[in-house]
């Protein structure tokens, strides 16, 4: 459905955007995943129409929206999409039922017709009663629904969100977070998401683009991203809690334990927290750390300590000793093992 | 909050802050309001009954209020088209210099409206009343009466003037709608047409209202311009009628004609707040991609660059160009030549304009310089200071009912035009009250007056520096042990000093460019600056009334300047 080739965006000299290429089938979810500054942000304008790309093919369906080789780009409402923005953008002057209706309006679609797309959007959301409202006199969760509303009131095939839930609170975010996904399951469309939050990215998304630097580290599968993470970044970037990237050097975990497994690399290694052992003293595979923090999750607990100013975190059934020392005992064998570039090797 | 202020704060009882300011904005607001209400009804009413029915209705009350209203709605339209469109390109367009133009904008109102007054005549002056033509009969030019005096020159010095507001109010409320809202509208692919009277002017309705009915108020009550301007030709605004009232000592139609044109300003200001009313919770939820868009100029970038850097040029730095040629130059028919220095420092010489000195051998002008510049600072440090206070009572004690009070008059005079406020001056102080002598013609009064004018503009800098006072800064202070004094000197004062000593000084040029106020309080033996110039002017000594003019834009502008200054850095280095 969404399909990318070689999508380059520059500002001056620096490229925000490097080189992205990838496709998604009709109806599924993507999520543009990335610390703030990597792009993620730009590439949801482009596929908008409110940036165009410097060079590189963008085609919705069968339709080529932008070419930056030829300087095409479809102006955003001849692309079937719709955006929900970071700050909802909701126009102030107009009431809930206007802010939905006018999209409608300015599509030339009769007043019926209208009517009736507008009452059905509030309804999904659950926003009828607000319709006589302003922006200004609902909540933040509200207006999040408004702008959910009036971005599907339409019947957009693309749905591009930018990072819609982070102005909203925790405990709002979690509902809105299903809210969305019956939005997309009910309309049928296909979603583009843009967030920093590795937990949205895991539980929403079909497809993930996790980005750095302008380019795409990893595309793939959720779970795909956790099992085999193509690069150190990745790594640490997903999953709760992140894996652990041990450094390595010439094959000894820290430089100092000789390990045949690591076979003379040097980089890091990726050891997952469920992977890691609290033991009771020293021993063999055993390095010692000083306590930093326990956090208990689901019945376990998450222990972390401080390594040579690294922070290692393994999942234990207990409490670790208040001493403040700890034994953390490494596995047989690495889920992973990445160069100093941070590529995959093994 | 009870020992916000430690030991000051135990000292004053929890009330008597805020009654001592009540006391104070009585004195200062309340009283001559209400006195100059009370003298035009008893012992008699008649003044009402001659202005507002009789013979002279007509002169005295009709025809000016025509004016004044063709004034104020000329000069308001004016404002929003003018600022509107500044605004619009700065905020909105791609138009290279853009803080420079931002910042010329607002520079106008700097200038006190006399001068730009005077470089109007520089230039479109005609001979029929005397005093030499300007520039333009000098390079051949019959200048039709239209032009020279009345009306259209009043109505375009004013926009000149007051642009500058209306151009930073739109601005603010442009700078909120442009980014997210504009490019939401351009999803659902509405024409640029479409987006700007869909969405954008709505948004900024209420700002345009403001700015509009803010140029209005400013422009009826202004006395400087008609006054140079209309004068002569007797056109009559209710400014100048009452002025003129006063003078000749008709005081009951005066203050009769002060309070309607109080009610005219407060009717407007009213409507624009109505108007406003449940709109003004336009607060729009940040985000990231709130980074203003560029509307791309193309081809008419050039001329509009150029439009908008003419109209800046033309309301700042030419005014002041004219000014200075004009007060060097012996015939006011060619301003450009036989310039001499004679009008600043020649001493008397029959030849020359009737032999009077040149402003530095006046010594009027010496003793105008210093009374303006002790009874500037005088002023700017005393309303500084009731300010502060009473925004510490505002913020630290809810007395019932008593905090609106002084809530609400403390921002009165802002919307009571200058002369008229001067005029319930006059009728309070202006005669014995019991043991107090008369204080009519004295440059107490004068201060008393001008104190009250600045004291909402002083509320505005007290109410931020309060708010650090009180706020989590200090909070994290007193956390530490702090005592209130250590605090003052380590953590208030050296946040809140720069904005405290702009304010001052903001303050301070407000009071040395007013010639609304001073021009009805003045004492006749050390008359102020403002005064000074706007005598010679009309007397037709122009020369000197320029050259009195510009030593006023020179401390101003030295002042705005060091205000600027420390402004800026301030907000370089805390935000």
């Amino acid at each position: 459905m969404i399909s990318l080739d070689k999508i380059t965006k520059s500002f001056g000299n620096s490229n925000a955007v490097s080189d992205v290429s990838f496709s998604v089938p009709e109806g599924s979810f993507l999520v543009l995943l990335g610390p703030s500054g990597c792009g993620k942000s730009t590439m949801l304008r482009m596929l908008a129409g409110l940036d165009q790309p410097t060079s590189g093919k963008m085609q919705f369906g069968d339709t080529l929206v932008a070419d930056g080789e030829v300087g095409l780009s479809l102006p955003p409402a001849d692309r079937n999409a719709g955006l929900v923005f970071q700050s909802y953008a909701l126009w102030p002057h107009m009431t809930v039922a206007g802010n939905i209706e006018w999209p409608l309006k300015v599509a030339k679609l009769p007043t019926e017709a209208r009517r009736a797309r507008v009452l059905e959007a509030m309804e999904m959301l659950g926003i009828e009663r607000l319709a006589n409202r302003y922006p200004g006199e609902i909540s933040g969760g509200q207006q999040q629904r408004v702008a959910l509303a009036r971005m599907i009131a339409p019947r957009p095939k693309v749905m591009l969100f930018d990072e819609p839930l982070s102005n909203l609170d925790a405990t709002l975010r979690v509902e809105m977070r299903f809210e969305l996904l019956k939005v997309h399951a009910a309309t049928g469309a296909t979603a583009v998401y843009v967030t920093h939050d590795q937990v949205e990215a895991m539980t929403m998304a079909t497809h993930v683009a996790v980005m750095n630097n302008g380019r795409i580290e990893q595309f793939d599968a959720p779970d795909r991203l956790l099992a085999e993470p193509a690069s150190a970044f990745v790594a640490g970037f997903v999953g709760t809690p992140a894996a652990n990237l041990i450094p390595i050097e010439n094959g000894m975990w820290f430089g100092t334990m000789p390990d045949p497994l690591l076979r003379d690399h040097s980089g890091h290694a990726m050891v997952r927290a469920e992977q890691i052992t609290l033991a009771d003293e020293e021993g063999l595979r055993t390095f010692d750390a000083v306590l930093a923090e326990v956090v208990p999750m689901a019945g376990r607990f998450l222990v972390t300590g401080i390594v040579n100013g690294i922070r290692i975190t393994a999942v234990s059934d207990h409490v670790a000793r208040p001493s403040g020392k700890l034994h953390f005992r490494l596995p047989a064998a690495p889920a992973a093992i990445f160069d100093k570039q941070g590529t995959r090797i093994s | 909050m009870t020992t916000l202020l430690g030991p000051i704060g135990s000292a004053l009882n929890k009330r008597g802050l805020t009654l001592a300011m009540a006391l104070v904005l009585f004195a200062l607001v309340a009283a001559p309001l209400a006195t100059i209400l009370v003298q035009t009804l008893y012992p008699s009413s008649a003044a009402w009954g001659d202005v507002l029915a009789s013979r002279l209705s007509n002169n005295l009350f009709v025809r000016p209020t025509i004016n004044t209203m063709i004034i104020g709605l000329g000069v308001a339209a004016g404002c929003v088209l003018l600022g509107g469109f500044l605004a619009w390109l700065v905020v909105m367009t791609d138009i290279p210099g853009r803080p420079a133009i931002a910042f010329m904008a607002t520079l106008p109102f700097m200038i006190p409206s006399f001068a730009t007054a005077l470089a109007w005549g520089t230039v479109f002056r005609n001979g029929r009343v005397g005093g030499g033509g300007g520039l333009l009969e000098g390079l051949g030019f019959a200048v039709p009466d239209w032009l020279s005096w009345g009306m259209t020159p009043t109505i375009v010095v004013l926009i000149a003037h007051y642009y500058a507001l209306a151009f930073t109010v739109i601005a603010a409320a442009l700078a909120t709608v442009n980014g997210d809202l504009v490019e939401a509208a351009q999803m659902t692919g509405a024409s640029r047409k479409r987006i700007l009277f869909g969405i954008v002017l709505p948004v900024v309705t209420p700002a345009i209202i403001a700015g509009g009915s803010l140029a209005f108020a400013g422009a009826v009550s202004n006395f400087a311009a008609p006054a140079l301007l209309g004068l002569p030709v007797r056109m009559q605004t209710l400014s100048t009628r009452l002025f003129g009232m006063i003078e000749i000592g008709q005081t009951e139609r005066g203050y009769v004609l002060a309070i309607l044109l109080i009610g005219i300003s407060a009717i407007f200001l009213g409507l624009g707040n109505r108007m406003l009313s449940g709109r003004r919770s336009f607060a729009t939820i940040g985000g990231k991609g709130a980074k203003p868009r560029r509307f791309a100029l193309g081809n008419a970038r050039l001329p509009l660059t150029m439009a908008a850097w003419v109209i800046c040029i033309l309301t700042t730095i030419l005014p002041i160009l004219l000014l200075v040629a004009a007060s060097l130059a012996p015939s006011s028919l060619a301003l450009f030549s036989d310039w001499t220095l004679h009008y600043w420092i020649g001493d008397s010489n029959p030849a020359f304009a009737r032999g009077q000195p040149g402003i530095f051998h006046n010594p009027q002008l010496l003793s105008a310089l210093t009374t303006t510049l002790i009874l500037g600072a005088s002023v700017a440090l005393a309303a500084n200071i009731i300010g502060i206070l009473i925004a510490v009572a505002l913020t630290r004690q809810k007395v019932p009912i008593m905090s609106n009070l002084v809530s609400q008059l403390s921002f009165l005079p802002m919307l009571l035009p200058g002369i008229a406020f001067a005029a319930a001056y006059i009728a309070l102080y202006g005669a014995p009250i019991g043991p107090l002598p008369a204080l009519y013609g004295t440059k107490l009064l004068l201060a008393l007056a001008l104190t009250a004018a600045m004291l909402p503009f002083a509320v505005q800098t007290g109410r931020a520096t309060v708010s650090q006072i009180s706020g989590d800064i200090d909070e994290a202070a007193r956390m530490t042990g702090a005592g209130f004094f250590r605090r003052l000197g380590a953590i208030t004062l050296p946040l809140a000093a720069r904005g405290l000593a702009a304010g001052l000084l903001i303050t301070f040029v407000n009071v040395i460019g007013d010639l609304a106020i001073t021009i009805l309080l003045y004492t006749p033996t050390s008359p102020l600056l403002a005064v000074l110039s706007y005598s010679y002017a009309s007397d037709g000594f122009h020369q000197f009334a320029n050259a009195v003019t510009l030593v006023i834009l020179i401390i101003s502008m030295l002042a705005t300047g060091a205000a600027t200054l420390l402004r800026g850095r301030r907000r370089q280095s805390f935000t």
